[in-house]
């Protein structure tokens, strides 16, 4: 892996920040007004409903949510329809892969942006909610980023190994309605997962985002957190991205040179 | 001399489709190669497979002593492709686009610095060199292209199907980059559909169709060996006195073949319409290949 990030994975990285950052304002403001517009929604709309969650006020208690569902669902949009727009449509990976750069630096290039572009999602979440009054603790807050980070590359690997396997873009849909969903709805974003039955509790521990969400809410709203249980959610973070990396490294060696 | 490109007996399956079956190559340091045959004779395949770009289903080859699908990362950076499609980079700047690509070879920021204008210079785009890419014409797009292969100064090109689609006046200006490239002492291997273009660039000609070689040699040796030195395309009704040894029926006029032309020229009526040239390798082309159409 150390191998792997090298000069040649970082032109992947910078030729996409070179593409981003030619529309770097109205990305930003995506990023932002995105964020403002839940935030409204859930600290004045559900806030007004439910006033505390897990013994805090709900609009602290849906932070960390939504900084979880930005990097989530920043990072696998990246990894597969920006991706796959690359590699189909553009035929950008074609272009790059007859030099000597090898497929696995143009993954790990394509993974560390993506996952990149959660962090962005994230922070401005983060930046929102702190000015509006959602933070309680802003080195909770800073804390949880090198979390998000690690989780953003999870779902960026997850998003990668997607596009290794898709057709055309149909198969997105799919996608989004069976991974994407699920870790909006299930994974605690809004309510604590206890509350759903034990069926959906077990299928909820095998989505990356609820451990995410299980680390940085307790160290945004400061409860508790036990240390072996942190290593497990992060070892899972790091368990899945090493996972999918390897499936899509193989899937797209056997598709593009077999 | 040695030769930069090996290889025998290569064969490539895609499921059930047989897209090369048995090709052998061998290209000396150089010189110019043209791979010449129909759409979907195997060119485009044979090619990717020589970059390592695509695995063989049989055979064997050496390009710059290395084999392709494990090619260490300084043999692979001496090798520059032109890609049949355009795979530029639609979001990046004509600068852009080959200083990316300076970074996908490698290079240092300063090499990349250095080379980038140079190249700009030699394929004539640095009054372009900060427009879009899509918003250039098909030529210039084809000559960032074939700039864009030349960023880690490669001792070996391969070109597939550099000029299809552009005008003239573009073709000639690739051209003549193309021989510079020559003179350089780089090895080219390139395809294309135009006959007169491979009998101006190539040394070396291999006519091939259906994913094997029909025939190989100098574009002087094929003609000599498939066609006469002579053509005369009659108009029909046919004039009878004629010897009508080496035909092809055109349908409605008939291309005869002849090594002496003024005995039939003598032989001609007065009244009869056709036109004639010498032969060239669009005659071989068409004879080797046939006439009927390859895109249904
Ligand atoms: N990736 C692929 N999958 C399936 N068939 C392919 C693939 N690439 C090429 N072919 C088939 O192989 C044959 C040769 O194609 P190609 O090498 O592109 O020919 P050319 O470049 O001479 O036009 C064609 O019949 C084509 O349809
Ligand atoms: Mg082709």
């Amino acid at each position: 892996m150390n191998t792997l990030i090298n000069r040649y994975a970082f032109a992947v990285w910078l030729r996409n920040f070179l593409t981003w950052q030619k529309m770097v304002w109205s990305s930003l403001a995506s990023n932002v007004v995105n964020p403002v517009i839940f935030l409204f929604a859930f600290g004045f709309g559900l806030g007004s409903v439910i006033e505390t969650m897990a013994g805090v006020p709900y609009l602290a208690f849906i932070v960390p949510g939504m900084m979880a569902y930005g990097a989530m669902f920043s990072s696998s949009f990246e990894a597969t329809v920006s991706a796959y727009a690359r590699f189909q449509m553009q035929r950008t990976w074609d272009a790059m892969l007859s030099t000597p750069l090898t497929l696995s630096e143009l993954l790990v290039g394509e993974l560390v942006w993506s996952a990149c572009k959660g962090m962005l999602s994230c922070t401005a979440v983060l930046v929102v909610a702190a000015i509006w009054g959602g933070v309680s603790s802003i080195a909770g807050g800073l804390l949880a980023l090198p979390v998000l980070m690690l989780a953003s590359l999870a779902f960026a690997g997850c998003g990668l190994a997607a596009t290794a396997f898709a057709r055309n873009w149909e198969f997105f849909s799919y996608f989004f309605t069976f991974w994407i969903t699920p870790m909006f709805m299930f994974s605690g974003v809004f309510f604590e997962i206890g509350r759903f039955p034990d069926f959906i509790q077990v299928f909820a521990w095998i989505l990356p985002m609820t451990h995410l969400v299980e680390v940085i809410r307790p160290l945004m709203i400061g409860l508790a957190l036990q240390p072996l249980d942190v290593l497990i959610h992060l070892g899972y973070l790091a368990a899945v991205t090493v996972v999918s990396f390897i499936v899509a490294l193989y899937r797209l060696r056997r598709r593009l040179f077999d | 001399m040695a030769s930069i490109i090996e290889a025998s007996g290569l064969k490539k399956t895609f499921g059930g489709i047989e897209a090369v079956r048995g090709i052998d190559l061998a290209i000396e340091s150089g010189r110019c190669v043209g791979l010449l045959g129909p759409n979907g004779a195997g060119k485009t395949t044979t090619m990717r497979m020589l970059m390592g770009l695509c695995r063989p289903s049989e055979g064997k080859i050496t390009v710059l002593g290395a084999t392709p699908t494990s090619m260490p990362r300084e043999v692979r950076a001496r090798i520059g492709l032109v890609p049949q499609e355009d795979n530029l980079d639609p979001d990046l700047t004509v600068r852009q686009n080959l200083e990316a690509f300076g970074r996908y070879y490698g290079l240092a920021t300063a090499d990349i610095d250095e080379r980038v204008p140079q190249l700009l210079d030699f394929m004539q785009l640095s009054q372009r060199a900060g427009a879009q890419v899509m918003h250039l014409s098909g030529g210039m797009k084809r000559r960032l292209v074939l700039a864009r292969a030349m960023i880690g100064n490669p001792d070996l090109v391969i070109l597939d199907e550099p000029t299809t689609g552009l005008d003239p006046q573009a073709r000639v200006m690739i051209w003549r980059q193309l021989l510079a490239l020559k003179r350089q002492g780089k090895t080219l291997l390139l395809t294309t559909h135009y006959m007169d273009e491979a009998e101006r660039l190539c040394d070396m000609i291999l006519m091939i169709d259906n994913g094997a070689v029909l025939d190989s040699g100098t574009p002087r040796d094929l003609i000599g060996r498939h066609v006469k030195a002579h053509v005369l395309e009659i108009d029909k009704p046919l004039p009878r006195e004629l010897p009508l040894a080496q035909t092809e029926d055109l349908g409605d006029s008939v291309l005869l073949f002849v090594d002496e032309v003024q005995s039939v020229l003598e032989a001609m009526p007065p009244e009869t319409v056709f036109n004639h040239r010498p032969a060239n390798l669009e005659d071989v082309f068409l004879r080797l290949t046939g006439r009927q159409l390859r895109e249904r």
